[in-house]
């Protein structure tokens, strides 16, 4: 059989020798058992190492980070951006934003990126990862316009991987919107991402992630967090075009009155599939968490939503949520979902609810009798399902943005 | 009723009757299953069955990815074959049976004597191991009806048995069906000749008695073309110190247009107030929709054990088939349940309706578990599932776990839960009304599970809903 992937620690540059040796112990650990498969519970519907071994061979861990061409910046709205190349800080312009407020820098060192190992992945990402960056809002600093992360893939990826390690921390009353923008060459590469957010009392934190047009990456991120008093998480998971991607939020809703909302829509076509998986762990009392998940499945999409929330005994006065909901349009594709609850405390309101299903028919029946041409019709009722999302994003210019993102994709059915 | 005599109430099963047993040796051994075997009269057929599935377990392991935990059973350690002794040349009538069995099952309220035959229903009675007595033998003959122990199917019936044992739970399927399948030793089987009505409910009562047993019973329900069997299965233990192991392995097979409704109240012992002793209740149900237009529709009631987990299924396979699981599941003290269904489609407009109440008090721990799976073929189909989740008191856990898979785009899933406490103003209301708090708390509760407890045939509903009352006993104020 031919090898499936072959690491390279020499070329991984070290800043210790502590370091190199941390290396070696996590790819150790890594080739125990290789990528994940549907044994694992947490990959139940996503067989990694199935996907992986269809579709890559001779995978490498990626040391190039040249930008090839310019990036083509939004322009629909005023903004502040950083660009990052195969994962790799390369650039930024923060010039909407008060000097010394917003913190930004490449990570080198996995060293001071401390987070518990929980899957085979993370011992790769140890192993491999070159770094990323460190986003710091100081403290009762609002920015004034969000941030765009242009996260640009290049042409030579074929068959690599990229592994990095980002940290975000937000600091007392501060405020950040900071969108993630994938733009990428057609190259097959896996991306596997670990991300550590802070979010310290009162500060809000709103995170959207889209992909600009089809990709053919692998992406996998585990976003593991903790939450201050009052303070507020929103992540918006909007990134239709992959051929893979597996969102893991961990998220510890750690002081009172903090709340926590993941919200999705995705469009998934031919050979795609994508997995949101969360964990919220209510550990304090008074708390909220919502999660809407939206799928629109064609051809052979998959979609996938294994959604947890965590009552701690004393996390009183529990406000949590779960709705996930497909549209199947195909009957090669697939919706996989597994709502958990874990409560242990009893004044709580928790409930989840879940709906697959095809387009309802009465609602096309309803449009075709105004005279609205079938493929019209059904158009117009994926939109309806998906920018339900967007209704919460107060920001006009950017929902306004997000919504002819959609349509494109939509016009393309 | 005064708050005393509630006390009295908690476990009225617990007592054991003296009664000299027959034992098989001790230990999980061929030797144990062949003595098993042939006790039972069995013809060699079933023996290498047996052996076939004792081969098959050598290699298995025992599952642990549930959520409540035991400590580790020593299956050596067991007797697995335990009958009251004057049963060794079998009764010919109810005048036969030992007084003092005739005495246990009066004090457990089964309507075994011909007094009781007015109530209309059919039992066969399994105390420890063996079939003591099937009641209406000669009414249900008449019809064509065969309801009996599985033994005596495996004599006098072998043909339906071997055509249809193993075909819903194969030996193979995991570590405590395939147990089961090694050692079983009674159980009920019932067959229903084509577009036969079965007149009354039949009902089946186990009991565990001696210590240190294991209880593997064995029920076999085919019901033919166009017939209708409505089964009842009640359960009870003494009260011990040790825990004890049941895994009973049900299987349910429907034909084109019949209907199995099977319905359970288990009160085995669930152990004291401090968690000791209880029954270990590892059951696998599973029932095949193999016609079209068939139904089956399982309903439990789940308030003893010190740990029940088991899943009844449906696998509907037949186009137009029906699945419908109604369950309760209360836990109080230290039990730990972790119960739920299956509903695997296949055929075409099938439909499936999980309806799940969870009651959690004390320091226990309640699971609803389950999986809605429909195939790519399986057009038109759709499942509703309801599960709801009450918790008394910060100590306990109630947790849902469901998988929803759907590969079909003319398939309709729809799933909701809920979590929430009892409502204050519901108690108040009822205080103000001169209930006093448990009394209340009990009328809340049952009408929490009433859209389960109206699925139970009449026999049953009166006794689950005292029992939804006593389960509950202590765990409010």
């Amino acid at each position: 059989m031919e090898q499936l992937f072959n690491f390279n620690l020499e070329k991984v540059p070290n800043s210790s020798e502590k370091e190199a040796l941390d290396r070696e112990k996590n790819l150790k650990l890594f080739l125990d058992y290789g990528f994940p498969s549907k044994k694992d519970e947490n990959w139940k519907f996503t067989d990694l190492n199935f996907i992986i071994n269809k579709n890559f061979k001779h995978i490498t861990n990626n040391l190039d980070f040249e930008l090839e061409k310019k990036v083509d910046v939004i322009k629909d709205f005023d903004h502040n951006h950083i660009v990052l190349v195969n994962g790799i800080l390369k650039s930024s312009n923060i010039k909407f934003e008060d000097e010394g407020k917003v913190k930004l820098e490449g990570l080198t060192s996995i060293t001071d990126f401390d987070y518990e190992p929980n899957n085979n992945l993370s011992f790769l990402n140890r192993a491999l990862s070159l770094g990323g960056f460190n986003l710091e809002i100081q403290k009762n600093y609002t920015c004034k316009k969000p941030i765009i992360i242009y996260n640009y893939f290049t042409s030579k990826l074929d068959n690599k991987i990229i592994n990095n390690s980002n940290k975000i921390k937000l600091n007392q009353n501060s405020e950040l919107i900071l969108i993630e923008y994938n733009i990428g060459e057609k190259s097959k590469f896996i991306k596997n991402t670990f991300e550590k957010v802070i979010i310290d009392k009162d500060a809000i934190f709103k995170n959207i992630s889209i992909q600009k047009k089809k990709s053919n990456g692998y992406f996998y991120k585990h976003i593991s967090g903790s939450q201050g008093h009052n303070s507020s998480y929103q992540n918006f998971i909007l990134t239709s075009g992959l051929k893979l991607n597996k969102v893991e939020i961990d998220m510890n809703l750690e002081k009172e009155n903090s709340n926590c909302f993941i919200l999705s829509s995705l469009f998934l076509g031919r050979g795609e599939h994508q997995e949101i998986k969360s964990k919220i762990n209510h550990l304090t009392p008074n708390c909220k968490s919502y999660q809407k998940i939206k799928n629109v499945l064609e051809e052979d999409g998959v979609g996938v939503y294994q959604g947890k929330i965590f009552v701690k005994d004393i996390a009183q006065k529990t406000n949590a949520y779960q709705l996930s909901k497909a549209l199947i349009l195909n009957d090669l594709a697939e919706f996989n979902a597994k709502p958990e609850l874990e409560i242990y405390a009893d004044d709580v309101k928790c409930s989840h609810g879940s709906t697959s299903g095809s387009i309802d028919e009465d609602a096309i029946h309803y449009l075709m009798t105004r005279g609205i041409k079938l493929s019209k019709a059904k158009k117009l009722l994926i939109k309806g399902f998906l920018n339900e999302i967007f209704e919460n994003i107060p920001e006009q210019n950017i929902k306004t943005f997000l919504e002819n993102s959609i349509e494109e994709q939509i016009e393309e059915i | 009723m005064k708050k005393e005599e509630f006390k009295h109430q908690e476990y009225k099963y617990g007592f054991t009757t003296d009664i000299e047993n027959i034992k098989a040796p001790k230990g999980l051994t061929e030797e144990t299953i062949k003595f098993i075997s042939k006790i039972k009269k069995e013809p060699e057929w079933m023996l290498n069955w047996r052996l076939k599935a004792f081969n098959r377990l050598k290699v298995l392991k025992e599952p642990n990815w549930q959520k409540p935990k035991y400590p580790k059973i020593n299956y050596q350690d067991l007797y697995y074959y335990s009958a009251p002794k004057s049963m060794k040349d079998k009764p010919k009538s109810l005048d036969d049976v030992d007084p003092k069995l005739i005495e246990t099952y009066k004090k457990l309220g089964i309507p075994l004597n011909e007094q009781k035959r007015l109530s209309g229903v059919a039992v066969d009675a399994v105390f420890d191991s063996v079939s003591v007595a099937t009641t209406f033998k000669e009414e249900l003959t008449k019809k064509g009806i065969i309801f009996c122990p599985i033994s005596e199917a495996i004599q006098k019936h072998p043909d339906l048995v071997k055509k249809y044992l193993g075909s819903v739970i194969p030996i193979s399927d995991h570590y405590f069906a395939t147990l089961n399948s090694a050692v079983f030793t009674d159980g009920s089987f019932v067959y229903i000749p084509p577009n036969t009505r079965c007149p009354m409910e039949l009902s089946t009562y186990f009991r565990i008695n001696a210590s240190e047993t294991g209880q593997f019973e064995r029920t076999l329900i085919i019901a033919d073309k166009g017939s209708y069997v409505s089964y009842l299965e009640g359960c009870t233990a003494p009260m011990r110190d040790e825990n004890q192991l049941h895994a009973a392995n049900v299987e349910l097979v429907a034909l084109d247009d019949a209907e199995i409704k099977y319905s359970t109240v288990q009160n085995w012992y669930p152990g004291d107030k401090d968690g000791v002793g209880g029954i270990y209740n590892f059951v696998t149900k599973r029932g095949a929709c193999r016609g079209k237009n068939s139904k089956i529709s399982w309903t439990q009631v789940e308030t003893g054990s010190a740990i029940t987990w088991k899943y009844p299924s449906c696998i509907l396979q037949g186009d137009n088939s029906v699945g419908e699981f109604y369950s309760i599941a209360i836990t109080n003290n230290h039990q730990k349940a972790d119960t739920g269904t299956k509903m695997i489609h296949l055929g075409k407009n099938t439909k499936s309706k999980i309806i799940s109440k969870g009651i959690s008090a004390g320091k226990a721990d309640n699971t609803y578990r389950g999986l809605v799976d429909i195939g790519s073929k399986a057009f038109n189909s759709r499942n509703y599932t309801q599960c709801d989740s009450l918790l008394m008191g910060n100590k306990c856990g109630a947790h849902t776990v469901p998988y929803i898979k759907n590969k079909n785009s003319s398939s309709t899933i729809e799933h909701e839960a809920t979590t929430s406490k009892i409502n204050e103003d519901q108690l108040f209301y009822c205080n103000q009304r001169g209930l006093n708090q448990e009394e209340a708390v009990s009328l809340i509760v049952n009408g929490f599970c009433k859209e389960v407890l109206q699925q139970l045939p009449m026999e049953f509903a009166v006794e689950a809903q005292k029992l939804v009352s006593i389960s509950l006993e202590g765990s409010v104020g």
